[in-house]
Formats: structure tokens, sequence, C-alpha cells
């Protein structure tokens, strides 16, 4: 981490709104400014527009018990500092809501809205989020009085989707439940002929309740539990999971975890672009290099069971360190399976791009406008399609990434010019991940040098109570940001995880504007967003 | 592990598994639980304690430990903390008819288990002979975490190739046979599967994909799930897993079909 940045934007900020601060403290990476509640806007206005920072999460907690009434944490992620801003909320259980300057902030109050009771003043859409309208009103899940296993009834009544009227104006209701093997969401198109003149998405049916669980669940079952948060994200969500753990008890892992946690990250990557790739190759009409894609993927996930015992990662990671050993006999395992892959790899993606029916159908398809996606704070692949530089294992370096990074001046600067290029298609998010394949079969090799020593640390036995740190990994889809807050006991008392579907889900609404319906699951695939990592 | 062609990856070489014996376990994979001896009173009480999901219980009646595969995800935490009474199988956990047929005992007894081939051919014959050489598929999530969707997809994929016997997933629950259905039945999905389960003509056959869609899973019963498929549609075969491996994925569904035909549709 680099000091002087934290300094630097902590001074700004502290000289321009020195009678608001009531409080300010330093944890690591990040920078707490405690305000009222009233002033919260300007200076979050002032965060996003002129110190240009990303919002990385809204967070709410309930400290009622504790004396404290309900505290928000707006976070923002400037290069790679965190930028917390802490109000509390008063008797009227009201808070101004930001989504008018920073739209991303939208679905977080929305959120907030729905577990706890919190009504966000200005927000022009106040309609149920988390909770589907059958859910009874008054209750709020995440209220510290709210029991886990409660059964509320449930209400009759119906949700109000946007309508487009005008003639020859159709509507298409798709799912829940959809046509292939994928997770369920409703999507509302209206349509004039085949163009989408409107799409409206309706998410959260795989809400499992996680926030809420995690508060009744030991640290060391909370990792499971993050491991599951998304299937094909394990490693990224329980790496970001034991990096709050650790940042909050101060314990530095051992660098042979730190290389394994690296590996394991890639390897997650590899096998999740390459079933990406060969879902666009399907939905591209392309069967054929989705199913060269699918042997590379099936390949590399008996090279997951291999090394982890599970084919999707599961039980990688351990608080303080990792519970899987990479041994020698599995080095040369990695190698050999990376080379072979890597090569097959090359192979199939150079017959894709000569096809020109393929890359005709990728070429315009799905793009993004530029603002829209800087306003709706995109991460991960989507983001860097379009040319915002965003990446957490460069932006904040954990595991091993820090020793990935090496580039000259001049590769920086052709980076940069590559990144203005950037259009915000499906042909650019195929490249990207293709490059990014690439480039994690480097790192996996380079990481392969481990050093000799332990596989993990151990956290101490009591933390103290209500110390609270941030985790951040990267997924093969993008940033993932688990808060974690604990309570007496060694419990935890409030665990928040954003992950990068969550952020990214809404650009799909604008993505397909230019486009007809058949092109929709091409778009949908290309951004590859998660239903379960975003409903929780 | 397979043998990959190395001929080229976009040439015309078969990949599909065709090795009879293969059952494509590694010898590290995590499949099943099992005791090696009787634990103690003291053991019971770790184990117990320390199983995140609840699938280790004790029987007072007995005095012995039973393990509910059904919630079993597989994290192998037990073994790491009572290696000498635990031991982790590469063999996966079997398919069961009934719930309860899902518990182990400390008194062990491990599944015979077949190869996936085998199991797909002898699936095939049944198929042949009751559906007219086709089995419909429709997969419903209902509040999965994409694991098991990730394992379900991968039966289409060429090396499991499941077309070959005559299984294929449709995109509507009207022209299914069989609902493949995984998560831990979300709040939020329990109408949409009760009408899908409505929507699939008789006789249809339900099974529950996974730990979660067995018993919740880690999720368990809260304000936000139900706590297993079965709490929410009739289940007729339950696959335990966290995720089930694709072999043991073919085998839930030759014992679907066994159940039709016993039950003479």
């Amino acid at each position: 981490m680099n000091k002087t940045n934290l300094e630097n934007y902590a001074n700004e900020i502290t000289d321009k709104f020195s009678k608001m601060i009531t409080k300010t403290y330093q944890n690591n990476d990040e920078i707490h400014f405690n305000v009222e509640l009233n002033d919260m806007p300007k200076i979050c206005d002032y965060i996003y527009k002129n110190l240009n920072a990303r919002l990385a999460t809204i967070i709410c907690s309930d400290k009622q018990k504790n004396g404290g009434g309900f505290v928000i944490r707006y976070v923002f992620e400037k290069e790679d500092v965190f930028i917390f801003v802490v109000v509390s909320v008063g008797q009227d259980l009201s808070f101004p809501s930001i989504a008018l300057q920073i739209p991303s902030a939208a679905l977080y109050e929305r959120e907030i809205k729905d577990m706890f009771g919190l009504i966000p003043t200005g927000n022009p859409d106040t309609r149920p989020l988390v909770l589907h309208e059958h859910w009874p009103e008054g209750i709020y899940p995440l209220r510290k009085g709210f029991k886990l296993e409660t059964k509320p009834g449930r209400q009759e009544k119906e949700y109000q989707f946007l309508k487009v009227q005008g003639e020859g104006i159709n509507e298409i209701p798709v799912g829940p439940v959809h046509a292939g093997i994928i997770e369920p969401g409703h999507f509302r198109f209206s349509i004039l002929g085949e163009n989408i003149i409107n799409l409206e998405t309706r998410l959260f049916y795989t809400h499992k309740g996680i926030e809420k669980l995690a508060e009744s669940m030991k640290l060391d079952d909370v990792l499971f539990l993050s491991e599951r948060i998304a299937g094909d994200e394990s490693v990224a969500n329980s790496t970001a999971y034991c990096q709050a753990i650790e940042k909050i008890s101060q314990v530095e892992i051992p660098n042979r975890a730190k290389k394994i946690r690296t590996i394991f990250g890639e390897l997650e990557r590899i096998y999740n672009h390459a079933g990406t790739l060969a879902g666009i190759s399907t939905d591209a009409s392309f069967p054929f290099g989705a199913a060269r894609l699918n042997i590379l993927k099936e390949r590399l996930m008996q090279l997951n069971e291999s090394l982890s015992g599970s084919r999707i990662l599961f039980g990688v990671n351990k608080i303080g360190g990792v519970r899987c050993n990479i041994t020698d006999e599995n080095k040369k395992l990695i190698l050999k399976t990376v080379s072979e892959i890597s090569d097959d790899f090359e192979k199939i993606i150079h017959l894709l791009k000569s096809k020109s029916s393929f890359m005709d159908r990728l070429r315009g398809t799905g793009t993004i406008p530029k603002k829209t996606a800087h306003e709706l704070g995109v991460v991960g692949v989507v983001a860097r399609c379009i040319g915002i530089d965003v990446d957490t294992r460069r932006d904040h370096p954990y595991a091993s990434y820090s020793l990935h990074d090496h580039k000259t001046p001049q590769q920086l600067m052709q980076h940069k010019i590559e990144m203005e290029k950037r259009t915000g298609d499906a042909l650019t998010r195929f490249e990207i991940r293709v490059n990014e394949v690439q480039d994690s079969f480097g790192i996996i090799r380079e990481s392969l040098d481990l050093d000799d020593d332990a596989l993990f640390t151990s956290i101490p036995v009591h933390l103290e109570p209500f110390r609270s740190a941030l985790g951040c990994a990267e997924s093969h889809r993008g940033q993932t940001l688990h808060w974690v807050m604990i309570g007496e006991n060694n419990s935890i008392f409030r665990y928040k995880v954003r992950t990068a579907s969550f952020c990214n889900w809404s650009i799909i609404e604008q993505a397909v504007l230019n486009d007809i319906v058949p092109d929709f699951p091409l778009v949908n695939k290309s951004l590859d967003l998660s239903y379960s990592g975003n409903d929780l | 592990m397979i043998k990959a062609s190395r001929k080229g990856i976009v040439g015309n070489g078969v990949e599909t598994i065709k090795d009879l014996s293969n059952s494509l376990e590694s010898k590290n994979y995590r499949g099943s639980v099992v005791f090696k001896v009787d634990p103690t009173d003291d053991q019971k009480k770790i184990l117990e304690n320390i199983c995140p999901t609840k699938a280790l219980f004790s029987i007072k009646e007995n005095n012995a430990m039973g393990l509910d595969n059904g919630k079993c995800i597989m994290c192998g935490y037990c073994n790491e903390v009572a290696s000498k009474v635990i031991e982790i199988k590469s063999k996966p956990a079997m398919p069961t008819k009934a719930r309860n047929q899902l518990i182990d005992f400390s008194s062990p007894q491990l599944s015979t288990e077949k190869p996936y081939e085998q199991i797909g051919n002898e699936l095939n014959k049944k198929i042949q002979k009751m559906f007219g050489r086709s089995l419909a598929i429709r997969q419903v999530d209902a509040g999965s975490c994409n694991g098991c969707e990730i394992e379900i997809a991968a039966l289409n994929n060429p090396i499991y190739d499941i077309e070959r016997f005559g299984i294929h997933f449709v995109a509507s629950p009207r022209h299914a046979d069989v609902l493949l259905v995984t998560g831990p039945a979300s709040r939020n999905m329990e109408i949409a599967l009760r009408r899908t389960y409505e929507a699939t003509p008789n006789p249809k056959i339900v099974i529950a994909v996974g730990a979660c869609a067995c018993s919740g899973g880690i999720f368990g019963d809260t304000y936000a799930t139900t706590g297993g498929i079965d709490k929410v549609v009739p289940v007729d075969v339950y696959i335990p897993g966290c995720p089930p491996r694709p072999q043991v994925l073919v085998q839930g569904l030759l014992l679907a079909v066994d159940r039709m035909i016993k039950n003479g549709i």
C-alpha cells in the first residue's frame, strides 16, 4: 500500500470539511470519517466528483442493542485506498439518498430499505428489491431483533414493472425458470418488432439469507459459507473473507500460502473463462467451438480435483493461510496440464477468430456506453472492456500478486493506449477473456516456485469485538468485497458481501438497447453475471 | 484422469470416455465421509460441535453416530479434527430413493458403485424400454450457488456426453419427464418451483440434487430458505454431494428410471 496516497486523500478531505468531520481514524488501507447525517451527501458528492473515486459499497449495520442505532458506511475506492464515510441514522429511521448524484448508490439504498427498514429519502425507486412482494411489510431480516428461523406469512401483491406504452409495443416475460441449465431470474422485455426498447431485470430469486446466516455461525464455518456464495467464485470469495479476518487480527500469512492462493485463484479464473468463452460460442451459434472449449474446462476441473479434492475448488482456503498443499508431484501435474491446455487453447481461439460469421456476430453486439458504465460503477471484465482500468489484483495487491505486476514504462503506456481503444462490445469482452487466460497461465507458472514454509499461521483465539475490516479479491467476474465486523465471543456481528455481479447486473439493461431479442443470450453470456453472487 | 487425445484439439478425435473401468475420480477427491471406528463419547461431542451443517449426530438408543449424507457438504473438517475416527474416501456417496436412506451409521458400509459408462448403458436400455428412446429433463435452480449447475452442465460436454444414453435437457417443464432440482428451495423461488412442478405432465419424477436440495445444506432452514426441495414438492430421488459429480448424477437418474418402472407407469 502506498502510504502517501492515503495521507494525501485524508488531508484533502480533512482540509475541505474539517468542520463537519467529528472523528477520523485509519486502519491499514482504510480511512474512516465520521460525519453528521445531513453533511454526508456533500462529502460523498465531493469524494465521487472531485476525487473521482468509485462507490464500492454501502454497508448498514444495526447497533441498537449496543447503544448506537443504525450505522451506515459509504465506502469509496480510490486507487489503493478505501475511503469510509460513516454516519449514524437518527430516530426517524430515514437517511438522505445520494442516488441522484451517484447512480450506483440506488441499489444499495433499496437493499438497506428492505433489510433494515431505513427509508432513503429522495430515492426515486423504492420498490422491494431483495425481499419480493410476498414479504410482509414491517419485518426486516437484518435487524438484530429478527430471528433467523422466523417464517413470516405471504401477502398478495404485485411487483410494478416499468410499462412501455405505444402502438406495436409488446412485452416478453422470461423466467424465473429459464430454458437452459442456469440460475433463476426474471427479465421483462418491451419490444417493437424484434428491437428491444426496454429491459427490466428482476433478481434475488436465489436469496438465501447468507448475511444473516453468518451472524449465527462460527468464524471457521462462515468460510464454508463464503465459498458457497457463488459456487464458481469459491476461491475469490473465500480469499476475500479470509483477508478481512486476517486484517482484523493483524496476521501476515506465510509466503507459501500466498502463492498457493494465487495459483488457485488463477486456476479458478481459467476454468471459468473457458466456460464463459464456450458459452459465448454456443450463444453465437457455433457449437463446435463450445464443445472444444468445454473439453478444456473439464480437463481443468479434473486438475482442480486432483489438487484440492473438489472439482470447483471448495476447501482451498483457511483463515490464516490455506488448507490445501501443492506438493512437488502436484507441481509437475500443474506444469504438464497447463502447457497442454495452453497449447490447445491457442488452437481453439485461432479457429474461432478465423470464422468470420462468429466474429461478425460478436462485433458491435451488446455495446456498453462508457459514461453509464462509470455511473453504475461496474468492475472486472465488464469495466475493462470499455477502458475503465480497474483490477483488484493490481490496485490492492493481495496474495502474491505484487510479484507479478512488473511492467516497463513502455508497456504501461501501451496498456493505456489499448485501454482507450476498447469499444465495450461482446467481441472486446471475448478478447479480454482470452488475454486473461493467457496471462493466468503465466502467473501460475511464475508462482510455482513455492517458498519452503508453513501453510498457515494461527490467528489469535479471541478477536476484539466491534473491530472491522474490508477484504477484497478479484474473481473472474471482477472485484468481490467482504466486510466483516466481529461481535462478542468471536462471533460475527455483521458480514456484508458485495460481489462483482451486484455492480455489473444493472449494466445489462443498457447493453441490450441497440440489439434485437435473439442477441440477448449472447450479451448476457458475454457479461458473465452470477445470480447467486448477486442475490446472496 | 482422462487421457487427452493429443492429436489436436480441433481435429476429429473422440474425447468421450469409453473405458469401462475408469471411474474418473482422482485419489484426492473428497467423495464421502466414512467412520473408521466407533467414536467415543468425547469424540462424538467434538464431531457434533464442529460439523458446520450438523450432518454428524449421535444416536442415543444404540450409542452410535450417524452421518447424514444429505447434509454433508464434504468440507473434510471432521477428518482434520478427528482423523482417527473419520476417513475421507474418494468414492462418492450414492443417491437414494428416500431421505432417510442417505444416513450412514458408524458401523461402516460402503456402497458398491459402478463406472460412469456402465451406469449410462444400463440407463440407456431402461430408457429404451420405458420411454421409447428418450428421457427429457428440465433443470430447475431453486436457490443453488451455481456449483450443482456446473456439474449438471458438464453432463452435456463431449466427455460425459449424456445424450448418447438417450437423455436430453429440454427448455420447458411441459416437455419433461424428470425435474432436476437444485438449491435449498429459497423462499423467493417457492412459487415458481411449485408452478414448474404443476406444469410438468404426469408421470413425473423429481430429483433433488446436492446437499442443499436434500436438506438445505449449509444454508439450512431460515427465513429465506425452506430447508430442502421436499418441503415444497414431493421428491423421488435424493442425490447427495456438494456438488455431486457427473457420475453420481447419472446414478441418480438410473435410480429415478428404476422407480418409474417399479411404480408401473
